[in-house]
């Protein structure tokens, strides 16, 4: 078909992986943060295929231990192997830190996306309708939200992405602007290209890798937040464990066993310390000054 | 610039509106009641007639008109559960809030802008590269753990200072008690609020410095400290601005979770609190409060932009 | 020489009692400090707020009767005596003379009369704890200085529930309110009581110190104020106990007991209350309808090692609903189910119920699948969860759903929709149950599980009618037998109360807190 203008597109695309392995090559130790997220989700992954305890197994005669050969970190307040649930709860907290990510990318992408691209009065309303996401204290929105309609993991997910595409339309909405003028999409709408290709097939490409850097900023941020909302009793209920409301039961034994507030938030804090420090890497190769 | 101002608070009214609506309808969704109400062993019929005390029997859309009624009058009705009015609920609270709040700002962005100059100055030193680690960091903890690990050092451990409360109750006023309780979740609330700051003015001065003014400054002779503080200085703060009008969000939401293991009597908690115990009046006058409160800081950031920088003034 | 040695023991302790405490043996200057969860309400009829206020509500409304804090029997409080009728339908309170209000006025009979008649009785209302004297018809004045309860039905626990929170309001004050519960002056600054202590000063979200009343009738009050801050965090009240800076946390969970028993100065009162935890099987699901199920169930669960994981200890496996610090009335004669699953399947391989492909017992079609949502309260979560793990042992699968609390209530409390449940009950230490057992208690009463019988329902009237302790006895001791071999509610655990005091706190009753602050005008410091 007219494809032939776009092909220019293509190869101008390319040496942008090229640019990726100069990266690399140039400060391999940048690659650490992704290597240590692999490791972790593979380890939740895994983990309680090899692990023997079962995370939700009780064991009302053995309360509190401290760690062993038995149990590698010791167990709960109920005989609870804490290892274990560390292993069932990273399942979980990842799990919802990835898929509220995901909503509010979404979600963000495409009225960031139709905000800049169309323009006019429909990008006035929809950046009006992001201001006042904006305004509203993050927390606020959630703990109504979660309060009116539950706690099941699938509005926790939805929730905290809401709390979090504002920021991703803002972004969007920038490039998409950014793009709307140019001349492959004048060319491509001359064509005879319809909106949705051109959105899709030309301008969101670019965005791409913005998107990729706020993405793993907002895995991080959202991995933060579930935590939050489970310790304050908001989030993932028990039996379900997070690494959010492992810390919630540990608060009160701090005095008994403080160190079961200890783990619980090394791991969060590990966990979304690579994310962060992957999305500031990733940033920095993508900054046209470098 | 008049018009301007008025319309932006023509707008914030409306957004109020707009959230009030939504949060009113929203948590009139929720299953249950204000929990003083519908107390675990009360009966069938003791819970009927308390609910039809409250009127809380009538339709959502009737007791909403009946609360905006209200409200546009200055009445922003009763707490349910705690039979106080809302609006000296609101106020106490606030006040709470806000010394934690100024406070943890405070520390914030004094450190915040030191390390970040500091790192602006040795561009991928050695000081730039330790900055980067504790805003990292800073991003990455979870605050509340955070908190929770400091009252394990400094209260239970240590003995140092106090696991709670804002003040040493019944005891007569004392700044350095009031300081003794404010510091530890100050600090805890200001680490997290950092990052953003050293971030926004490490790359606000490095551009600047980069740029035309600064250039100009050069050509024209002037001493390399004089161009720093002058020129850099002033537009840097541009999008540091913008960064604090942004933090006020990000301060309701911190100061939420750390007011809840401080136990802080702020709004945060209230919030939890009355959401919790359903407690209506209570939860629509903190919306209502922390939306104007955001709309305000927005609306100001917006002004102050404008002085700052004569090519943002709008007409 | 024993004989002498007593005589002398004899002599010494005359000589004590007739002294009594003088001056010299407390600090007239003392001033307790003690905690509550959030500000309080001062008015005890004024529906919630009741964990944060009750204890303050004690001190500042007498009430007509109070506990013995040897036995919890009825004695004096604000009534001097009091009589039932022959025929068990009314009872005659005398009233003590003498009694002024905080503000100077005289309590009298209108104020009983007015607390009855005009709050509590008046359902539109809603007062707290109302229902404890739904069988009160109304109260009648007979003179300034006596007041007649006229009853709908025998009603033999009268005196005990009227020393259960049941505080006095003045009619003067009130009397002319459109809602005597929600006077925010009254209820948040400035209450007329007739207690040994009075509200000297109450800042919202800090503190409410009281003072000693300068009217009070009784013993003089022995200290120079007491004030109850408000900590809503458990873990800096423990902070605040071992810094000094609190005399008394009451209703601590064990796990925060670790810091304090070695500390010198605190001591651990193990209370009890009337208060029981137990699991609901909805009595409208056929499953549960069979007693040897409900047997089983209760059999496959090992109370004591739940006590000794969630509580640490402290309690004790429950027999009924009557708990052990009842004294003459509880029987511990009862059916006992103690841990035993392959009794519990066996039991239930009798009633009909065999393994199915999954493990999971099933009959005609039938499964033994238990939908157990769970209040976010307290120790229910983790006692859920090992309730579900001793039923999974035995082949019956319960599927835990915990959610907040509010809904909880909504739920399982107003709209009976759940299977299975585990919660607790709290009463006054009366041996009567009737609002949580009878037939008539189902659709809108206390009877969450929905159960009925005839049988029990005759039993419990017995108890009311019984107006002397033996006949308590016998009718209360029936009773706990029907209750034990037929389970509406499976019983689980009576918690320990757990409080701490400073040592230097003299003068207060351990039996319990309820009762321990009936008798603030009793309470010394050591100098």
């Amino acid at each position: 078909m007219a494809d032939s203008g776009l092909q220019a597109e293509v190869t101008a695309e390319r040496p942008q992986t090229s640019r990726f392995w100069r990266n690399v090559r140039r400060n391999p130790l940048d690659l650490i943060p992704l290597l240590v997220l692999i490791l972790l989700i593979l380890m939740v992954v895994i983990g309680p295929f090899l692990y023997p305890h079962d995370p939700a197994r009780a064991n009302p005669l053995s309360t509190l231990d401290s760690l062993s050969s038995e149990h590698w970190l010791g167990t709960d307040e109920l005989g609870r192997d804490v290892f274990a649930r560390i292993l069932s709860g990273g399942r979980v907290s990842l799990a919802v830190g990835l898929l509220s990510m995901l909503v509010g990318l979404s979600i963000g992408t495409v009225i960031g996306g139709l905000a800049g691209y169309f323009g006019g009065k429909l990008e006035a309303v929809l950046m009006r309708l992001v201001d006042m996401f904006m305004a509203i204290p993050s927390f606020f929105l959630i703990l109504v939200i979660v309060t009116s309609f539950g706690n099941h993991p699938a509005v926790v997910i939805i929730t905290v992405g809401l709390a979090f595409w504002a920021q991703m339309a803002r972004v969007v909405h920038a490039e998409f602007r950014k793009f709307r003028k140019t001349e492959f999409v004048e060319a491509s709408q001359a064509l005879g290209g319809s909106h949705s290709r051109v959105m899709v097939r030309h301008i969101f490409p670019q965005v791409l890798p913005q998107a990729v850097v706020l993405a793993s900023l907002g895995v991080g941020w959202a991995i933060l937040t579930e935590a939050a909302l489970s310790y304050l009793g908001l989030g993932i209920q028990p039996p379900l464990a997070s690494w959010g409301n492992m810390l919630q039961n540990a608060q009160q034994y701090l005095f008994l066993k403080p160190i079961l507030a200890v783990w619980p938030g090394i791991f969060i804090g590990v966990t979304v310390l690579m994310f962060n420090l992957l999305g500031n890497t990733l940033r920095d190769w993508l900054d046209p000054r470098n | 610039m008049l018009v301007y101002i008025t319309q932006r608070l023509l707008q914030g009214v409306l957004v109020l509106f707009l959230i009030s609506v939504f949060t009113f309808f929203l948590v009139n969704l929720a299953p249950g009641g204000p929990s003083s109400l519908i107390d675990f062993q009360s009966t069938g019929a003791q819970r009927e007639a308390r609910i039809k005390q409250y009127g809380l029997d009538k339709p959502v859309h009737t007791r909403y008109l009946s609360w905006l009624g209200s409200a546009l009058r200055g009445d922003l009705g009763t707490s349910i559960n705690q039979g106080l009015p809302v609006a000296s609920l609101l106020s106490q609270r606030f006040l709470k809030t806000l010394q934690l709040a100024a406070a943890a700002l405070l520390l914030a962005t004094v450190f915040g802008i030191i390390l970040g100059v500091l790192a602006a100055l040795n561009r991928n030193g050695f000081i730039d590269q330790i900055v980067s680690v504790v805003t990292t960091l800073g991003m990455s903890i979870p605050n509340f753990w955070l908190g929770i690990i400091v009252i394990l050092f400094f209260s239970v451990q240590m003995r140092l200072l106090p696991a709670s409360g804002s003040y040493t109750i019944g005891a007569e006023f004392s700044l350095a008690d009031r300081l003794r309780h404010l510091i530890l979740p100050a600090s805890v609330l200001a680490f997290s609020l950092m990052p953003n700051i050293v971030r926004v003015t490490r790359s606000a001065l490095l551009e600047v410095k980069a740029s035309d003014y600064v250039r100009t400054a050069r050509a024209k002779g002037l001493v390399e400290r004089a161009v720093l503080w002058k020129h850099t200085f002033k537009n840097a703060l541009v999008p540091v601005i913008a960064m604090l009008g942004l933090i006020t969000t990000v301060l309701f939401s911190g100061s939420v979770v750390i007011e809840s293991v401080f136990g802080w009597a702020g709004l945060g908690r209230l919030a939890i609190e009355a959401a919790n115990g359903r407690d209506y009046p209570v939860i629509l006058g903190v919306t209502m409060l922390v939306g104007s409160i955001v709309v305000l800081v927005n609306i100001t950031v917006d002004l102050l932009y404008a002085l700052v920088d004569p090519r943002l003034r709008h007409g | 020489m024993k004989k002498l040695g007593t005589l002398v023991l004899l002599f010494i302790a005359s000589v004590m009692l007739g002294a009594g405490v003088s001056a010299q043996d407390y600090d007239e200057s003392a001033v307790l400090n003690f905690a509550t969860n959030a500000d309080p309400t001062l008015n005890p009829w004024t529906p919630g707020a009741v964990i944060e206020s009750n204890l303050i509500n004690t001190i500042l409304f007498e009430q007509l009767t109070r506990y013995n804090p040897e036995d919890l029997s009825p004695v004096p409080g604000l009534a001097v005596s009091w009589e039932a009728a022959e025929d068990a339908m009314s009872w005659n309170f005398s009233l003590r003379d003498g009694v002024l209000w905080s503000d100077g006025e005289a309590f009298d009979a209108e104020d009983v009369a007015f607390t009855f008649n005009d709050v509590i009785l008046v359902d539109e209302l809603g007062a707290q704890s109302a229902t404890q004297f739904s069988q009160v018809e109304t109260v009648e004045i007979v003179d300034p200085l006596t007041v007649r309860f006229v009853l709908n039905s025998p009603f033999s626990a009268l005196p005990y529930y009227l020393a259960a929170f049941s505080g006095m309001l003045p009619e003067h004050v009130l009397g002319d309110a459109e809602n005597p519960l929600t006077e925010a002056s009254f209820n948040k600054q400035n209450p007329v009581s007739t207690g040994p202590y009075k509200v000297a000063e109450f800042v919202p979200g800090s503190f409410v110190r009281l003072e000693p009343n300068e009217t009070y009738w009784g013993e003089a009050p022995k200290l120079a104020g007491i004030v109850f801050k408000i900590i809503p965090d458990a873990n800096t009240q423990v902070a605040q106990l071992l810094a000094g800076q609190l005399d008394l946390v009451n209703r601590l969970s064990p796990a925060l007991l670790a810091g304090v028993e070695s500390n010198p100065e605190l001591e651990v009162l193990r209370q009890s209350q009337n208060l029981y935890f137990w699991v609901a099987l909805n009595q409208e699901d056929e499953r549960f309808t069979d007693p040897r199920v409900r047997q089983a169930l209760l059999m496959a669960i090992d109370r004591q090692a739940m006590i000794d994981s969630i509580l640490e200890g402290y309690g004790t496996v429950a027999t009924g609903p009557i708990a052990p610090l009842l004294g003459a009335i509880y029987t511990a004669d009862v059916p006992d189910y103690s841990f035993d699953p392959e009794g519990a399947k066996a039991l239930l391989a009798e009633a009909g119920w065999t393994p199915g492909a999954d493990g999971v017992l099933e009959k005609d079609g039938a499964r033994l699948e238990i939908g157990m949502p769970t209040g976010q309260f307290g120790d229910l979560v983790p006692a859920t969860l090992l309730v579900q793990q001793y039923w999974e042992d035995i082949g019956v699968k319960a599927n835990v759903d915990v959610i907040e609390w509010n809904a909880y209530i909504q739920q399982v409390v107003v709209s009976r929709d759940y299977e299975g449940t585990l919660a607790w009950w709290s009463q006054p230490p009366t041996p009567d149950v009737t609002p949580y057992y009878s037939c008539e208690a189902r659709s809108s009463g206390n009877n969450i599980p929905n159960y009925c019988s005839e049988d029990l329902d005759a039993i419990m009237a017995n108890g009311q009618r019984a107006l002397t302790p033996e006949d308590q006895a016998a009718a209360y001791g029936e009773m706990q037998t029907y209750l034990a071999e037929e389970l509406p509610y499976l019983y689980l655990w009576y918690p320990d109360i757990l409080s701490v005091k400073n040592t230097r706190l003299q003068g207060f009753p351990d039996i319990n807190a309820s009762t321990a602050f009936q008798f603030s005008e009793q309470w010394y410091v050591t100098p």
